[in-house]
């Protein structure tokens, strides 16, 4: 789910940035700080659409750099357990496929697969087909899923989808 | 692992009328989910509850219908727990249920990586072997078998050294380190390596297995096959292998039903253990300052060296080598060829410079190599300024031949089976190899060193698994005589017996037998003709002869060596001593050091590697690294206060030439000359500093 929230950001600033362009500087590393990062109380931040408040800036003690507490608004994509999100199909094997939903890497178990998809090897690329070969699932492919749980540590989140339920799968292009 | 069934009580002291089911029986539910809502009958029984799971599974069972009212003391469903066989990230790929957290610790279920790429996604071993027997029929319904390719030194070269940019057929890629800066990888695809994979996808189901890091991996196989459709997504690289030095642990995960429809090819045994199915190829070698960027640290080799191929000279090993560090090896070339200029000799600087042409030399100029040994590629610069390489490395096409017999035979096998059992190619490679020179008697001459036995030699182990016969002298039955030079004994009686038979016998070099090993084909005799007065150079077998895992060598003769000569100590003397033993014994060998270097060491050797444990393996090691440190500062002391025994410790001149790749990475690994050549200049080099 994606939120448009207020966040915090401290800015630490080398001294040689200290000219006209100073708070340009601030707002440039802010945006390199901070977006495509990952949190997992608030998830990615994928943009910083306004910075509110750029505070007085702290120089530290004994090395001369220069703190600014930022203030900023970000657009944030947080996936929730029982979400239903459309990804793009990464890799197809026989133990089930990877997604991509933006940021979010996502895994769907053979067992969250319907039962009536089966696994192909021998094609290329390999996919899920449907046993009347109507509905083929193969990378690059749109599908629809829903996130059964996540797994969130300090380089971003993982989620582990399923294809079961209604509305469920490949999305039609 | 038992199914475990968890009946579900309602949450009430009280009577409940049961409203309304939200599932159906044999749904999988999550925890948390709604299950049912219900009417609570004591309370003002018009508000509707509801009914969450405590635990993730499959409801097996509804006992309660609708509208029922449901005891307290009764289960209203039965829910299976989900059994968790697939993992992924330690999260229940089924379920979600997030299993660090749970307080069942059941991380031990699934355990199997079966996704090449992807170590971080386990399944259970059940489900292993179901997904690998539908693997192994769909393989069968297909007549495929499973081919496990290497890319360094067998499908391609790479190099991290400048070269020229104008190199035809060389490709070039930039891998971008984590956190470095990335470096330039330039790679030459072996010739016919696109018509290979081609003609081997249609009988193989094609998997890379390399040392090379995942990124390396992955940018390799994209040159290779661009469409993804020899290998798809089985490329197996160093960061999912279990072990740093072997790809045979991987072995069991992939295929979880056996390795028996697995063929490997590779430029190194060592990393599969000897194993019978694989198909040991000629190392293809294009830029000679590179050995193979992604060897595996050497340190393991050393046990399986001193257990020797057959137990000549297993002292060498102990000696110091200029062995690269066991670490990140991709400068490891580097390093091997700076390490003799540290000796401040100007004339192993020079030695240095002509081998790395490549480095020195810049661009567009033509390259000409300082000394080129046959079947190396020849660099000629074109009109146009391009590089045009000669490449001569024809192997491949051999390797094809290889590959169709193997398939050929395991389905011929198959089908007479009845289709019922699947054949094991462990079995059925030995036997092809063994129909190459079937029906051939060989008697050697020159060949084998006269105090090594005939039956523990390499020649011989290499003819046999050809399927030759090979007899101390001749018979009436013998075909060949493979000799190193005319003139001796052997050769002259072969020349009576021609005159006096009228069945031919042929008079080969020992080049013969390793052209054979290398094709696997009965190569023509005419074209391997003992020259009269010419000798070969080439008594010791080409590293890519593959043989069968050399016998271990006697244990009588071990025993003898062991110091105190009990049975204990020849299996490992360092499983029933405690560290103060240890401490002692390393004093111990200190004091025979000073008495004599080579013999004590000799000692030691042989009963340690006998045990392939890998505990006792680590303190075999830092022992052994012990040792070499010691030996080390004994030499450098040895060498400033005794110079005469310097002379007698320095084992032999060198006798040619260094290769311009190093040893530990080009060379066959129990190829000792080259290990004495190197020592030797070290020792040398030393010696001269001295001065």
């Amino acid at each position: 789910m994606f939120y448009h929230i207020s966040l915090e950001h401290e800015i630490l600033l080398h001294p040689k940035y200290f000219g006209p362009q100073l708070l340009e500087t601030v707002k440039q590393k802010l945006y390199t700080d901070v977006e495509g990062t990952c949190t997992g109380k608030y998830g990615f931040v994928i943009a910083v659409t306004q910075i509110d408040n750029i505070g007085a800036g702290l120089i530290q003690h004994g090395q001369g750099f220069v703190m600014y507490p930022v203030k900023y608004k970000a657009v944030v994509f947080r996936p929730f357990k029982g979400e239903v999100l459309d990804g793009i199909v990464t890799q197809v094997n026989k133990v089930g496929m990877f997604a991509q939903i933006g940021p979010l890497k996502c895994f769907i178990s053979h067992h969250s697969i319907p039962d009536y998809m089966e696994f192909c090897p021998n094609v290329n690329p390999p996919c899920y087909k449907s046993k009347q070969e109507d509905s083929v699932i193969q990378e690059e492919d749109v599908i629809r899923l829903k996130i059964v749980g996540t797994r969130v540590d300090a380089s971003g989140i993982f989620a582990i989808g399923t294809l079961i339920g209604d509305y469920l799968g490949l999305v039609p292009q | 692992m038992a199914d475990k069934t968890i009946p579900i009580f309602v949450p009430s002291e009280k009577p409940v009328k049961l409203a309304k089911w939200k599932i159906k029986q044999g749904t999988v539910v999550t925890q948390g989910q709604v299950l049912f809502l219900y009417k609570d009958l004591a309370g003002d029984g018009e508000e509707l509850k509801k009914f969450k799971s405590s635990h993730a599974g499959t409801v097996s069972s509804i006992k309660v219908k609708e509208g029922d009212v449901v005891e307290p003391s009764s289960a209203v469903a039965d829910l299976e727990e989900c059994r968790h066989p697939t993992v992924m990230m330690e999260m229940c790929a089924e379920c979600g249920a997030d299993l660090r957290s749970e307080e069942t610790k059941k991380l031990d279920v699934a355990i199997v990586p079966m996704v090449h790429s992807v170590p971080e996604l386990k399944v259970s071993e059940e489900l292993a072997q179901k997904l690998g027997k539908e693997d192994a029929e769909r393989l069968l319904k297909d007549r495929k078998l499973v081919l496990l390719v290497d890319l360094d030194q067998t499908l391609v070269h790479t190099t991290n050294d400048n070269i020229p940019p104008n190199l035809k057929g060389v490709l070039h890629f930039f891998l971008r380190g984590p956190g470095g800066p990335g470096r330039w990888c330039h790679t030459r695809l072996r010739p016919r390596t696109q018509e290979f994979l081609e003609s081997a996808a249609k009988n193989y189901e094609l998997h890379i297995c390399t040392f090379g890091a995942r990124q390396y991996a992955h940018a390799v196989a994209e040159l290779l096959d661009p469409e993804k459709k020899y290998f798809s997504h089985r490329i197996l690289s160093r960061d999912e292998c279990f072990d740093p030095r072997t790809k045979a642990a991987n072995l069991k995960a992939l295929f979880p039903c056996g390795d028996n429809m697995v063929c490997i090819i590779d430029d190194r045994e060592d990393v599969w253990r000897h194993a019978a199915n694989l198909i040991h190829v000629r190392p293809y070698s294009f830029f000679q300052s590179t050995g193979d960027i992604n060897a595996p640290p050497p340190i393991e080799e050393k046990p399986k060296l001193t257990i020797g191929k057959n137990g000549t000279q297993p002292q060498v090993q102990e000696m110091p080598t200029l062995d690269a560090e066991p670490d990140e090896n991709l400068e490891k070339p580097a390093n091997n060829f700076e390490k003799p200029t540290e000796g401040s000799n100007g004339k192993v600087i020079k030695e240095v410079m002509e081998e790395k042409p490549v480095d020195i030399k810049e661009g567009n100029e033509k390259i000409e190599e300082v000394e080129l040994p046959p079947a190396e590629p020849v660099w000629t610069e074109t009109s146009d300024g391009q590089i045009e390489v000669e490449d001569p490395d024809d192997y491949l096409i051999y390797l094809e031949d290889i590959l169709k017999r193997i398939h050929k035979h395991f389905y011929d096998v198959y089908d007479k089976m009845g289709q019922k059992q699947i054949p094991d190619l462990k079995i059925v490679i030995p036997e092809v190899k063994s129909e190459v020179l079937t029906g051939t008697s060989l008697v050697f001459s020159g060949l084998v060193p006269t105090h090594q036995k005939l039956e523990t030699s390499r020649a011989y182990l290499v003819a046999r698994s050809l399927g030759a016969e090979v007899t101390q002298d001749f018979t009436d039955k013998t075909t060949h005589l493979v000799a190193v030079r005319a003139g001796t004994a052997k050769v002259n009686t072969s020349r009576r017996i021609t005159e006096k038979k009228s069945s031919k016998l042929h008079v080969v070099t020992p080049d013969w037998l390793w052209s054979c090993a290398e094709r696997w084909e009965r190569v023509e005799e005419k074209l391997y003709t003992l020259q009269r007065g010419g000798q070969s150079s080439c008594r010791r077998p080409p590293a890519h002869c593959s043989s069968p895992p050399p016998p271990p060598a006697p244990v009588a003769a071990l025993r003898r060596r062991t110091p105190s000569g009990r049975f204990m100590d020849t299996i490992n003397p360092l499983l029933s001593f405690s560290s103060d033993d240890i401490a002692d014994m390393d004093r111990e060998v200190e004091d025979i050091f000073n008495e004599s270097d080579e013999s004590s060491t000799d000692d030691e050797k042989p009963s340690q590697d006998d045990v392939d444990d890998e505990e006792n393996l680590k303190e075999d090691q830092l022992i052994r690294i012990d040792e070499e440190s010691t030996q080390d500062r004994l030499q450098e002391t040895q060498d400033s206060s005794n110079e005469s025994e310097n002379d007698e410790e320095q084992p032999r001149p060198r006798k040619r030439p260094r290769k311009s790749t190093p040893p530990s990475d080009e060379e066959p690994p129990d190829d000792d000359d080259s290990s004495w050549n190197l020592m030797g200049a070290a020792l040398e080099r030393e010696f001269l500093a001295q001065d």
